[in-house]
């Protein structure tokens, strides 16, 4: 019986890879990057910016391409200064959205970590394995989204395609 | 499968995680050792049958290093890492 799910390739994100100290990220973009949430693996959302603390002094920028160019002024990439790194990757991650009563079911064919809402919750981030690739993994309304490197993204998709038969 | 405890994100499988080694001694000064010490350090890799101090890397997590000891009789991660910085 095939699963009850719907998966769905998403448009490109903007995204954005900020290193260094909190707070030298927020005394250079504070404006963007005020609500940097302090616990380990666990997501923000403000105006339409999503923020990830997906390591130790790591987090990772996500909102609609569409604010990308506005972001990238704010953000000023090429004058940062030393101590903290920004670097657009927009175009290096592939997201999928899997959503439906059994979504949860497909995620746990490809990935090993305990996807239940108390384990991880709605403001859950993290960085994991997704059929042996590195993916990022969150939740979004009715399901998970779930980002790989790009060049991935084929094999992936015909990974889920054959998960879900 | 071990579970592995990251310190900046908890238990993980051990698939995320990729091995990097047992704890070498420090790096003696070549020329302060004999030629058979040299070469030990240089060709012997810690293998007790017990504890043993090991690196992994949470490459499809976090991308932290860290330190465990495990028990290579029973796999049990005996001493773990201390918290993320």
């Amino acid at each position: 019986m095939p699963y009850d799910v719907s998966i769905e390739r998403l448009q490109l994100f903007s995204l954005f890879d900020l290193k260094g100290p909190r707070q030298g990220l927020t005394d250079w973009a504070g404006d963007v990057l005020n609500h940097l949430p302090k616990a380990p693996n666990q997501l923000s959302r403000e105006d339409g910016v999503e923020l990830c603390h997906t390591g130790a002094n790591r987090w990772l920028l996500r909102a609609e391409i569409g604010m990308e160019t506005d972001l990238e002024a704010k953000l000023r990439l090429e004058t940062a200064p030393p101590e903290i790194s920004i670097v657009k990757i927009s175009d290096t991650m592939t997201f999928f959205r899997v959503t439906g009563e059994d979504a949860i079911q497909v995620m746990s064919i490809g990935c090993p970590l305990d996807l239940h809402a108390d384990a991880f919750a709605a403001q859950a981030v993290s960085f994991t394995e997704f059929f042996n690739c590195r993916a990022l993994v969150l939740r979004c309304r009715g399901g998970f989204d779930v980002a790989v490197e790009q060049s991935f993204a084929d094999m992936i998709a015909d990974y889920l395609d054959r998960a879900t038969i | 499968m071990l579970n592995i405890p990251c310190p900046f994100c908890g238990q993980r499988n051990e698939s995320e995680f990729a091995y990097g080694g047992p704890v070498k001694p420090d790096r003696p000064q070549p020329d302060k050792v004999s030629n058979d010490q040299w070469v030990d350090y240089l060709t012997q890799v810690p293998n007790p049958l017990g504890p043993v101090e090991e690196r992994w890397w949470h490459v499809k997590g976090c991308g932290t290093w860290l330190t465990i000891w495990r028990d290579t009789r029973t796999h049990d991660i005996v001493e773990e890492p201390g918290d993320a910085g």
